[in-house]
C-alpha cells in the first residue's frame, strides 16, 4: 500500500474499530477490551512506520491524500504529514493503547460505549491534526467535542454533568467565532484572488488590512486560547479534569490541549501575521501569567488532579512562550515541550488513576508515605515528577529550556535597542521554573514520603498492566530528553516555515512596526511587497 | 394548455388527489375497512417518486399559464417536501387508520405542492389555505385532551390572522399595478417608496406567522405541545419546509433592499436567540422542539438575505436536513401508552439503559440540529451563513452564529439526560414499532450520506 493509503488507515483505523466494537455481543467485555488495545496498538504500529519513512529533509506535505469533496465551496479532502504534525500525530497514536490499557479496571459499566467514545474521540484528534484544509480542520476540531462530552458526563466523578457542560459551552463559544472568522477569512480571499479554497496553502496568501487580521485572529485565538488554555480562559480545565475519569483526563492532558497551541503555530498566526507581530507582547505575557498563575494555583492545591491540572496551564504557557519568540529555537522548544507535556502530564494522570482505583480519594492530605507503601510506583511517580520539573535528560528539559532561550535570543536584542519588557518576561518565566519545582516536589514529598498513610490498607503495588503502561511512558521521556535531535530535525523545517510566514508583511506594507513589539531581524529577512515565492507545495 | 401537459406536469399532485380520492370512499365504506394507511403511503411514495422524475428530467410546463407552473427548482422542492411526508407517515401508523387523518393528511401535502407551482398570488392563496386548514383539524384531531381545542383554536386564530394580513398585502399591491402575478412582489421589493413596502412588510409578516418567528410564535408552542406527535412532527417538517420554499419563490433572485433586508433579518434574528433561549426552560419535548423550530425558521429566513440564485439550495438543502432529523427524533421516541406522558423530558431519563438505539437516535437527532459537526445539521447552517456573509451582511451572520451557539445547552440537555442521568422511575415501554424504526433508519442513512457526501447534494457553483 502507498504511504498517504498508510495515513489514512491510521485514520480511519479508530471507525473500523468502532464498527468491530458494535459488532461483538453485549456481555463480552473482555473481547471489547483486546480488540480496543490490538486496534491501538496497530494505529501506533503504522503511525510509527510512517514516522520513520518521514523525509526530514524537504518543507512539503508528505503521505498527501487530496480529493475534491465539496466543489462548490472549494472544499477538499485533503491530509497529509508534516513537520507541524508529524510528533503530534505520534504522540496522539503513542498514548491511544495506554489509554486504552489504562482503563481496563477502571471503566466496569457501558465498556462498549466507552471504547467507541474512545476510539471516535482518536479519529477526531487525529483528523484535526491531518488535516491541510480549514474545512476539514474544523469539522473534527468541533467533532472531537461530542466524546468527550460523553467520556466526561458519563463516566466521570461526582460533578461531571456540570464539569461536562461547562467543557463544551466553553469550547464551543471559541469555536463558533473561529467559524464566522473563517468563513469570513475565505470569502475574502475569494474577492481579492478569485480563488475559494479553504487549503492552508491557499490562505496563508490571504492578504488582509491589519484591522481585519486583528479581528479575525482575536476570533481565532480566543477559540485556540480556551483549548490551551491561556489564562484567563482556564476556568473550565480544573473542573474537566477533576471529574473526568482517568482516559479522559490523560487524553485532555496529553492531546487535546496541544490542539489550541498547534492551532495557534499552524493557523492563527501565520494566517494573520501582521495582527501576530503587532499583538505578540500581549499573547507573551498571557503566556508568563500563565506559567506563573498555573504554577502558584498548583502550589495550594489539595487534590492530586487538581495539582497535574493546572501544572498543564503552566507547562503550556512555555510553549505559547516559545511559539511568540519567533526565534528558531524557541519555536522548536515549544513543539518539544507539547510531546514532552503530552508524556509526562499524560503519565502522572494514569499514576494518579492507579492510586484512585486503590483508594477511592484523590485528596493529599489521606496520603503520605507511599513510597514504602508502593514502592515501584513511587519509583515512576519520581522519574515523571523530575521530568514534569524539567531535569536534564528528561524529555521536560528540551522543551522548557529551548522555549525559554528561544524567549531570551529573541528579547536580548530588543534590549539593547531600548526596550526590555520582552527581557523581562522571559525572566520572568524562569521564575515559573522555580515554582513548578517547588510544587511538583512539594507534592511528592507530601505524598512519597513521611509517616505511611493511605486510605486503604494494605495496598498493592502496581501488577504487570500497569507497569508496562509507566515503562512505556518513562523509556520515551528519557528516550525524548537525551536524544531530542533525532525527532526534532523532523521538525525543523516547519519551525522555519512558520517563522518565515509570521514574519511575511500581509497587510500591504502600510503597517508601522514597532521595533519594540517585533522581532526585527525576523521581520527585516522576509518582509517587503514581493508575495513569498515557491512555497505551495503543490 | 393541453391536457397531456396538466397530466405529466401536475403528477405529484394528481397522485395525491387519487389517494384523497381512495381514501374518502374507504371512509364512507359500509363498516370499517382498513387500509387508509396503506393507500396514503402509496400515494405519497408514488407522488415523491413522480416529483423527482420530473426534477431529475428538468422538465418545466406551465399547464395553466400565469397561474401554475412547473420547473425543476419547483420539483425539487415538492419531492423533498413529499418524501418528509412519507417518513411522517410511517411514523403514524395507528393515527393513520382513522378516518379523518390520512385525508387531512393528504390535502395540506396537496396545499404544499400547488404553493411551490404557484404563479399568481391567488394559487399561493389557495395553496397556503389548503396546507394550513387541515392541520388546524390535525391539531384538534388529539381532542382527548383540553388543550388540544385551546390550542387548535390559538392556531386558528392567528392563522386566519396570518390569511388576512397577507390578502391585505396582497390587495395593495393589486390595487397598486393591477395583477396578481407573483413577479409583482419582485418589483416591489426594488421599488422604493411607502405603498411598495408596506405592502412586502404585511405579506412578510403573513409568512413570518405560518412560520413562527417571533413575535409572532405564540401559538407554535401550544399546538406543538397539544397535537399527536405525527402532527407535531408533520408541522415541524412540511409545514415549515412549504411556508419557507413558497418564501423564496416568492422572493425570487431580487437582491434585497434597506428596509426589507432589516425586517428580514431583525426577526428572525430575535427568534433564533429568543427560540434558543426559551427552548432551554422547557419542561417537555415537544413545547422545546416547538422554540427550536422557532429559531430554525429563523436560520432559514437568514437564507433569503443570501443573494437570489443561493437562495434555494440553501433553503431546500435546510428543509430537507432538518425535517429529516426532526423525524428521527420523533420516530426514535419510544412509544409510551399515554400519549400525555411522552412529552415530559424527564421520562428520556435513563432512556439508554432501556433502548439503546432510539437513545443513539436521539442523540443523533440532538447534534444535527445544535448543528455540532461532522453531523448534516452543521453544513445546513454552514450553507446558509457561507452565503449570509457573501453577500455582505456580515455583522448578521456573526450575530446569527452566536445565536446559535446558545441553542447548544438545550439540545445537550436531551443527551444528558438520555445518557447520563439515571431515570427516576423504571417506566415499561412497549416495543418500538417496526415502521418507525424504520423511518429513523432512513433518516439515518440519509443524513449519514448528507454528511459524507455533502458536495453530492450541494453540487457545482
Amino acid at each position: 500500500m502507498s504511504d498517504a493509503g498508510l495515513l489514512n488507515v491510521v485514520l480511519y483505523l479508530p471507525l473500523a474499530a468502532i464498527a468491530g466494537i458494535i459488532a461483538l455481543p453485549r456481555k463480552s467485555d473482555g473481547l471489547v477490551r483486546g480488540l480496543s488495545l490490538a486496534a491501538m496498538l496497530l494505529q501506533f504500529v503504522i503511525t510509527g512506520l510512517l514516522y520513520l519513512r518521514f523525509d526530514a529533509a524537504t518543507p512539503d506535505l508528505q503521505f498527501e491524500t487530496r480529493l475534491p469533496w465539496i466543489a462548490a465551496w472549494g472544499v477538499y479532502y485533503q491530509i497529509g504529514l508534516d513537520g507541524y504534525n508529524i510528533l503530534l500525530v505520534l504522540l496522539t497514536a503513542f498514548l491511544g493503547p495506554l489509554v486504552v490499557a489504562g482503563a481496563f479496571k477502571a471503566i466496569d459499566r457501558e465498556v462498549k460505549l466507552f471504547y467507541a467514545m474512545v476510539f471516535a474521540l482518536q479519529f477526531a484528534m487525529m483528523g484535526t491534526f491531518v488535516a491541510q484544509d480549514l474545512f476539514l480542520f474544523y469539522l473534527f476540531w468541533e467533532a472531537m467535542l461530542i466524546p468527550l462530552f460523553f467520556i466526561i458526563g458519563i463516566w466521570g466523578g461526582e460533578r461531571r454533568i456540570y464539569a461536562t457542560l461547562k467543557f463544551v459551552l466553553y469550547t464551543a463559544f471559541g469555536s463558533i467565532l473561529m467559524l464566522a472568522a473563517m468563513i469570513y477569512l475565505v470569502y475574502s480571499l475569494h474577492t481579492t484572488t478569485g480563488v475559494t479554497s479553504f487549503a492552508f496553502t491557499d490562505l496563508y496568501r490571504a492578504e488582509l488590512p491589519l484591522p481585519v487580521q486583528t479581528i479575525l485572529l482575536a476570533a481565532f485565538a480566543l477559540s485556540f486560547a480556551i483549548k490551551v488554555p491561556i489564562v484567563p480562559l482556564h476556568t473550565w480545565l480544573p473542573d474537566a479534569h477533576v471529574e473526568a475519569p482517568t482516559a479522559g483526563s490523560v487524553i485532555l492532558a496529553g492531546v487535546l490541549l496541544k490542539m489550541g497551541t498547534y492551532g495557534f503555530m499552524k493557523l492563527a498566526f501565520p494566517l494573520f501575521p501582521d495582527a501576530a507581530r503587532l499583538y505578540a507582547p500581549l499573547f507573551g505575557t498571557l503566556a508568563v501569567i500563565s506559567i506563573l498563575y498555573g504554577a502558584c494555583l498548583a502550589l495550594v492545591q489539595t487534590d492530586i488532579k487538581k495539582i497535574i491540572a493546572y501544572s498543564s496551564i503552566s507547562h503550556l504557557g512555555y510553549v505559547m512562550l516559545g511559539l511568540v519568540s519567533l526565534d528558531i529555537l524557541g519555536i522548536q522548544g515549544a513543539i518539544a515541550q507539547m510531546v514532552s507535556h503530552g508524556l509526562v502530564a499524560g503519565g502522572l494522570f494514569l499514576m494518579v488513576g492507579m492510586i484512585y482505583e486503590r483508594c477511592h480519594t484523590r485528596d493529599l492530605s489521606a496520603y503520605s508515605g507511599i513510597a514504602k507503601l508502593l514502592p515501584v510506583y513511587a519509583v515512576f511517580l519520581t522519574v515523571l515528577t523530575l521530568a514534569a520539573i524539567g531535569l536534564p535528560t528528561t524529555s521536560g528539559f528540551t522543551g522548557e529550556f529551548l522555549a525559554l532561550l528561544g524567549a531570551f535570543r529573541a528579547a536580548w536584542p530588543l534590549h539593547l535597542e531600548g526596550s526590555s519588557y520582552p527581557l523581562i518576561l522571559s525572566s520572568s518565566a524562569v521564575a515559573g521554573v522555580v515554582l513548578g519545582a517547588l510544587y511538583m516536589l512539594w507534592f511528592a514529598q507530601r505524598f512519597l514520603f513521611g509517616p505511611s498513610k493511605a486510605p486503604h490498607m494494605p495496598l498493592a503495588d502496581l501488577d504487570l498492566r500497569e507497569k508496562a503502561i509507566l515503562a512505556a511512558i518513562v523509556v520515551t521521556v528519557f528516550a525524548f530528553g537525551l536524544f531530542p535531535d533525532e525527532p526534532l530535525r523532523k521538525t525543523e523545517l516547519a519551525a522555519k516555515q512558520y517563522q518565515r510566514l509570521v514574519g511575511e508583511d500581509r497587510s500591504g506594507g502600510k503597517m508601522a512596526l514597532h521595533g519594540a513589539d517585533a522581532p526585527a531581524d525576523v521581520v527585516e529577512t522576509d518582509a517587503g511587497a514581493t508575495p513569498r515565492v515557491a512555497r505551495d507545495t503543490r | 394548455m393541453n391536457g397531456q401537459t396538466i397530466l405529466v406536469a401536475m403528477l405529484p399532485e394528481h397522485l395525491l388527489l387519487a389517494g384523497i380520492a381512495l381514501l374518502l370512499c374507504l371512509a364512507i365504506a359500509p363498516g370499517r375497512p382498513r387500509g387508509g394507511f396503506a393507500i396514503s403511503l402509496g400515494a405519497v411514495a408514488a407522488a415523491t417518486v413522480a416529483a423527482i422524475w420530473l426534477a431529475s428530467t428538468g422538465y418545466s410546463a406551465e399547464p395553466f399559464a400565469g397561474q401554475y407552473s412547473v420547473d425543476p427548482v419547483a420539483s425539487l422542492g415538492k419531492a423533498i417536501v413529499l418524501a418528509l411526508a412519507a417518513l411522517v407517515l410511517l411514523i403514524a401508523r395507528s393515527e393513520a387508520e382513522e378516518r379523518a387523518f390520512p385525508i387531512l393528511l393528504l390535502s395540506s401535502v396537496y396545499g404544499v405542492c400547488l404553493m411551490l407551482s404557484s404563479d399568481t398570488f391567488l394559487t399561493l392563496f389557495l395553496g397556503l389555505e389548503l396546507m394550513s386548514l387541515p392541520v388546524y383539524v390535525l391539531v384538534l384531531l388529539a381532542y382527548r385532551r383540553p388543550e388540544s381545542a385551546e390550542a387548535a383554536l390559538k392556531y386558528l386564530v392567528l392563522g386566519g390572522t396570518a390569511s388576512a394580513t397577507l390578502l391585505m398585502g396582497v390587495s395593495l399591491l393589486f390595487g397598486a399595478t393591477g395583477t396578481l402575478s407573483l413577479s409583482v412582489f419582485a418589483v416591489a421589493l426594488e421599488t422604493p417608496g411607502t405603498m411598495p413596502s408596506i405592502a412586502v412588510a404585511l405579506i412578510l409578516v403573513a409568512f413570518f406567522l405560518k412560520a413562527a418567528i417571533v413575535p409572532f410564535h405564540a401559538w407554535a408552542p401550544d399546538a406543538y405541545e397539544a397535537a399527536a406527535v405525527p402532527v407535531t412532527a408533520y408541522m415541524a417538517t412540511i409545514v415549515k419546509a412549504g411556508v419557507l420554499l413558497a418564501a423564496v419563490r416568492l422572493f425570487g433572485i431580487v437582491p434585497l433592499t434597506s428596509p426589507t433586508v432589516e425586517l428580514v433579518a431583525l426577526l428572525p434574528l430575535l427568534s433564533i436567540v429568543w427560540g434558543n433561549l426559551a427552548a432551554m426552560r422547557q419542561p417537555g419535548l415537544r413545547r422545546m422542539i416547538a422554540y427550536s423550530s422557532i429559531a430554525h425558521a429563523g436560520y432559514l429566513f437568514y437564507a433569503l438575505l443570501g443573494e437570489g440564485p443561493t437562495r434555494f439550495q440553501a433553503v431546500a438543502f435546510y428543509v430537507l436536513v432538518y425535517g429529516l432529523m426532526n423525524v428521527l427524533l420523533f420516530a426514535a421516541l419510544p412509544p409510551d401508552a399515554d400519549d400525555r406522558a411522552r412529552d415530559r423530558l424527564d421520562h428520556l431519563k435513563g432512556l439508554f439503559r432501556r433502548d439503546r438505539f432510539a437513545a443513539l437516535m436521539i442523540a443523533v437527532a440532538m447534534l444535527s440540529l445544535a448543528g455540532i459537526p461532522p453531523f448534516p445539521g452543521f453544513i445546513a447552517k454552514f450553507l446558509i451563513f457561507r452565503n449570509v456573509m457573501a453577500a455582505g451582511y456580515t455583522l448578521y451572520a456573526v450575530l446569527g452564529l452566536v445565536g446559535s451557539y446558545l441553542g447548544i445547552y438545550f439540545y445537550l440537555r436531551v443527551i444528558q439526560y438520555l445518557f447520563m442521568t439515571a431515570e427516576e422511575r423504571p417506566t415499561i415501554t412497549r416495543a418500538p414499532e417496526r415502521l418507525a424504526l424504520g423511518a429513523s433508519l432512513i433518516c439515518l442513512l440519509a443524513s449519514i450520506l448528507l454528511a459524507v457526501f455533502p458536495g453530492w447534494a450541494i453540487g457545482s457553483p
